[in-house]
């Protein structure tokens, strides 16, 4: 806010090697001990304060978390629905952690696991079964991720072309994605035996993802390395570090020559991409077929997950693990507490506010 | 068929036209806030509860009006009190709304409400094709009417209304006069919440006149990217809220008529209308945006 150098002046030459804004040199915190601490503290405060609010509904708060917890650890199978929540969500999460090393906001995730889904069952229709299970599988995921990169290509050639804000047409474009589902499994890809709801057909055994066991399909270890590839990508890559520096200084990277606006654009198609793999890997191994009201709100937790670790991507790995244990737990709050599963949204922003605003005082922005 | 298009964007409409031009005044300040979709329900659903147990639709709209306000304020505390990044905050802020009035209005959802009534104005109502559009709403729809001249009246003629823009352009010019910029926008948060609350109160007990789970349905998110469709300006913010009310209109009257368009392509019709809009006004737009609203989005700022 206290911007003291005019950089419009053309008599004076920006020195880019000393950037004075606040945003970009933050003065490092005086109480540097123990971060970890501090934003563990603040989380706590975050349960405290949901038992308070159940408290308030007239629900026994010790009653609701005991019945969270055994919803999550009764069984393995209940660990495995942690598990395959975790998915979705780490690949969601991932899809706003790359545009924001670009300084972008992605909050698109919502269509563009959708979208990925489109993707996945279009390459299935298209191959007929002709090919065996693994590049079946494979042509399903290359399909999904150009689905989604492409569908959020189209945010980002507006960026480009019109300077039109990539947040808002990115949320924005949740809605169409929605709507364009909707038009396929009401429309051409309606099953014709479906009953009740229209869903699309069911994929055929070699059209879905091998099993781990239970329920826990093997897409979980292919979201986890995603997590462990973005985080290599962006860390040892010139396409990472030239994102780095578009976000953390954008007159750095234009001086230093980088097409801003592609590397830009190529930062919100990746995260299109791996939005759409989630996508793929959800209806492959979990809902076998396309419906309307598939992953509702996995995107928006994607983008609390991805800020809840300020958009590291293996820290994201533990962010979306707790909003998936918290997401199942909050069946259990219904089935044994009688309450809204909708109610754990509480817990979930509250931990987001608890770490955007308690957390580390560090690098409070997407870029850093 | 035009006078039901018209009727239909008036009246779906209301509730995003208290919404965005609340929103409007918000970012006015340097301030965006996503938040508006949950305070809209709270807002929605303190009217509806507030108007079951007293049975009096205005304490019930003045309740959610309050609710709208309250949950802006944890808005306000965290973006300006905490720092916290505004978008993240912002999708906190709607997840919470979401949550709340889940956990507390399960016990309201289908329950029958006492809604608000309609006054047909004596005289006007009757005018052929302007009567039925205009003059036979709700009270709430009659102050939305009234809203959007209000803002721009607050905004550009009063003190606080300077205040507002001065925080949103020149911070530090405001805090050498001597006046706070995080207080200012702590007012202009608390504002647009409020409207947010307000136009959740006439969705669920004038316009639905019924609760359910998410019933806002991205009304809120609408409303702030018709602020930027807007370019800052309430007036043309209500226009905006109209369009979009009344594309959603005109593809229910399509419907009805049947047609044999996909209602889900008809149902595109105004996402696209606002996004499209949206990109062939950006150029311009950008002049026009409180400079200090670059910041919130350009985290990175990219040179577009």
């Amino acid at each position: 806010m206290t911007e003291l150098v005019d950089r419009t002046d053309p008599m004076v030459e920006p020195d880019i090697s000393i950037d004075v804004t606040p945003e970009a040199n933050p003065t490092p915190p005086v109480r540097r001990s123990l971060p970890g601490l501090r934003t563990a503290g603040s989380m706590l405060g975050a349960f405290v304060v949901f038992g308070l609010l159940l408290l308030a509904s007239g629900a026994d708060p010790i009653a609701g978390y005991q019945a969270m917890w055994n919803s999550v650890t009764r069984d393995a199978n209940s660990f495995g629905d942690v598990l395959v929540r975790l998915a979705p969500y780490l690949l969601a999460a991932l899809a706003v952690v790359v545009p924001a090393r670009a300084g972008l906001f992605n909050i698109g995730g919502e269509g563009q696991l959708l979208i990925g889904a489109v993707g996945a069952m279009a390459a299935a229709n298209a191959l007929g079964q002709a090919l065996p299970r693994v590049p079946t599988l494979l042509m399903m995921a290359l399909s999904a991720m150009v689905a989604g990169a492409l569908w959020v290509g189209v945010s980002a050639w507006l960026r480009h072309a019109t300077g039109t804000n990539e947040t808002i047409s990115t949320l924005l474009s949740n809605y169409l994605a929605f709507l364009l589902l909707g038009w396929l499994v009401f429309g051409r890809w309606k099953d014709p035996g479906a009953t009740g709801f229209p869903r699309s057909r069911i994929l055929e055994d070699g059209e879905r993802l091998p099993m781990l066991w239970g329920r826990v399909h093997i897409g979980i270890i292919v979201a986890i390395a995603a997590a462990f590839a973005v985080w290599a990508i962006l860390r040892w890559t010139p396409w990472g570090f030239k994102l780095g520096v578009l976000g953390g200084n954008p007159e750095a990277a234009r001086r230093a020559g980088f097409r801003s606006s592609r590397l830009a654009a190529s930062a919100l198609m990746a995260g299109g991409a791996l939005a759409g793999l989630g996508g793929m890997l959800q209806v492959t191994g979990v809902e076998g077929q396309l419906r309307p009201a598939m992953m509702s709100g996995y995107g928006f937790v994607g983008v609390l997950a991805a800020w809840m670790v300020r958009h590291h991507p293996l820290r994201a790995v533990a962010s979306a693990a707790l909003l998936a244990a918290i997401a199942v737990g909050g069946n259990g709050l219904k089935i044994r507490a009688g309450l809204s599963s909708a109610s754990v949204n509480i817990l979930m922003a509250l931990l987001l506010l608890a770490v955007l605003g308690w957390g580390r005082q560090l690098n409070r922005k997407a870029t850093t | 068929m035009i006078e039901a298009i018209l009727v239909g964007a008036v009246r779906g409409g209301t509730s995003m036209v208290f919404a965005a031009v609340g929103e409007t005044v918000t970012e006015r300040s340097g301030v965006i806030n996503l938040g508006v979709e949950g305070s809209m329900l709270t807002g929605a659903l303190a009217a509806y509860a507030v108007g079951i147990e007293t049975g009096n639709p205005w304490l019930g709209a003045l309740a959610g009006l309050f609710a709208g306000l309250l949950l802006s304020l944890v808005h306000a505390f965290m973006v300006l009190t905490r720092k916290a990044n505004q978008i993240a905050t912002g999708l906190a802020i709607t997840f919470l709304g979401l949550g709340v009035t889940s956990l507390y209005g399960q016990s309201y959802v289908s329950q029958g409400v006492v809604p608000f009534p309609s006054y047909a104005v004596p005289g006007l109502s009757d005018v052929p094709f302007v009567g039925p559009i205009l003059f036979d709403h709700d009270p709430l729809t009659y102050l939305s009417f009234a809203i959007a001249p209000a803002a721009w009246w607050f905004l550009y003629r009063t003190g606080l209304g300077l205040r507002i823009r001065a925080a949103g352009e020149r911070p530090e010019v405001l805090a050498t006069m001597g006046t706070s910029p995080g207080r200012v926008r702590w007012i202009a948060v608390a504002i647009g919440g409020g409207l947010a609350g307000l136009g959740g109160a006439q969705l669920a007990t004038a316009f639905a006149r019924t609760w359910s789970e998410d019933m806002v349905a991205g009304r809120g998110f609408i409303a702030v990217a018709l602020v930027i469709f807007a370019g800052w300006n309430p007036i043309v913010t209500v226009a905006g809220a109209y369009l979009f009310s009344g594309a959603v209109a005109f593809q229910l009257e399509l419907q009805a008529r049947g047609t044999d368009i996909s209602l889900f392509l008809l149902d595109a019709i105004p996402y696209l209308a606002v996004l499209i809009v949206l990109a062939a006004l950006s150029g311009r737009r950008r002049h026009s945006a409180p400079e200090s609203l670059d910041k919130v989005f350009d985290a990175g700022g990219l040179p577009a």
